[in-house]
């Protein structure tokens, strides 16, 4: 099966055109990738800052990882599900984009900046515990992970600016003023942009 | 609301970023994103501490001293970046639900985090002692956490205001 056949068959599975064919549940799945994406970013800052020697200086490192990391961990799931998700609805469009690949790219690079770290600087995690900073690989790969995150985040919102979103096939049958019933005005429900701006 | 927002994209800073559109407003948007991070996991960090699930080998005070300022300094970073996103696409942005029930959700997440600063100051041993143990501040902390993660998903839903059908201005116009 080539690539363009298995992206095809990607956009036509049932989940893809289950979130394509609602009016929230695309928006929805968007607006949670931006909170887990968020945490990623956040929670990685707080322990490159500490390698650095920027803040959190006089805590154990060790301390600090085991109490932050699985955190991460979690809120990197949670991205990673909802990216798929939205990957999915439009897979072909996605794949071919610029910015998608880049970004692609960047998080590789994240993960092998991660192998790094562990293979070098935490193997000797004994002996800079406790002092204000990391050695040079240690405070290099923090950079590094500052730098390919805060890219990460603006090539995925690039993405956004750069693709369009994909049409429903069918007009959606709920909307949300069903859910309330006695709110509706009567009138039909906006048309959704189709773009993620 | 929307006769304010049609002089504010007369103005010159928003013709400015208009008609530099292309790049200029995904550039603040991810730099609002990156603040974000920061804002977020500050708060993240404080309320676990508060929770008891992270942070036990330092005080409430250390904890607070140390993510604070990162705090007030990401929140100027996202009320900058914001600003200019509502001077560049005024219409877009106060035209919806999304961003008035965000902005009263900040100014209550902004509320709570100063007053539990200047209480922390003034009964530092009770926080330190009792407060941080009772089954009502934690309830607190959690809920704290769950306003700003609210802000964070309302923020998104500002491009897709159709999700609140009639409820939206947007749609009514």
């Amino acid at each position: 099966m080539d690539i363009s056949t298995f992206l095809a068959s990607l956009e036509s599975s049932g989940i893809a055109t289950g979130i394509r064919n609602s009016l929230y549940i695309f928006p929805l799945i968007e607006s949670t990738h931006v909170f887990g994406l968020a945490m990623v970013f956040g929670t990685i800052a707080i322990i490159d800052l500490r390698l650095l020697g920027i803040a959190s200086t006089r805590r154990s490192f060790r301390r600090m990882a085991s109490d932050i990391l699985k955190w991460t961990w979690v809120a990197f799931g949670v991205t990673a599900a909802t990216g798929a998700l939205m990957f999915i609805t439009n897979a072909g469009v996605y794949y071919h984009n610029f910015f998608f690949r880049t970004k692609m790219l960047m998080l590789a690079l994240a993960g092998i900046n991660m192998l790094v770290f562990e293979l070098t600087a935490a193997r000797s995690i004994h002996r800079w515990d406790k002092a204000p900073s990391a050695p040079l690989i240690g405070r290099t790969t923090a950079v590094l992970s500052l730098v390919i995150w805060i890219t990460i985040i603006f090539l995925g919102r690039w993405i956004g600016f750069t693709t369009t979103r994909a049409t429903p096939v069918t007009p959606s049958e709920i909307n949300f003023d069903n859910l309330f019933p006695g709110t509706s005005d009567g009138t039909t429900p906006a048309t959704p942009p189709n773009d993620q701006r | 609301m929307t006769r304010f927002a049609e002089w504010l994209s007369q103005t010159y800073l928003s013709i400015v970023i208009q008609n530099h559109n292309s790049w200029v407003i995904p550039t603040i948007q991810s730099i609002h994103i990156v603040g974000i991070g920061v804002v977020v996991a500050s708060v993240f960090m404080v309320d676990l501490r508060i929770l008891g699930w992270a942070g036990m080998d330092q005080t409430l005070r250390q904890t607070t001293n140390r993510f604070g300022p990162w705090l007030t300094g990401g929140l100027c970073v996202l009320l900058a970046t914001g600003g200019l996103m509502v001077v560049g696409e005024p219409v877009r942005e106060l035209v919806t639900v999304s961003f008035w029930i965000k902005m009263f959700l900040v100014a209550v997440g902004t509320l709570v985090a100063t007053v539990f600063q200047i209480s922390l100051r003034k009964y530092e041993q009770d926080w330190e002692g009792t407060f941080s143990r009772r089954a009502s501040i934690k309830c607190l902390a959690l809920v704290t956490f769950l306003i700003w993660v609210a802000i964070i998903i309302l923020g998104r839903l500002i491009a897709y205001d159709h999700v609140w059908g009639s409820w939206s201005p947007a749609h009514k116009s």
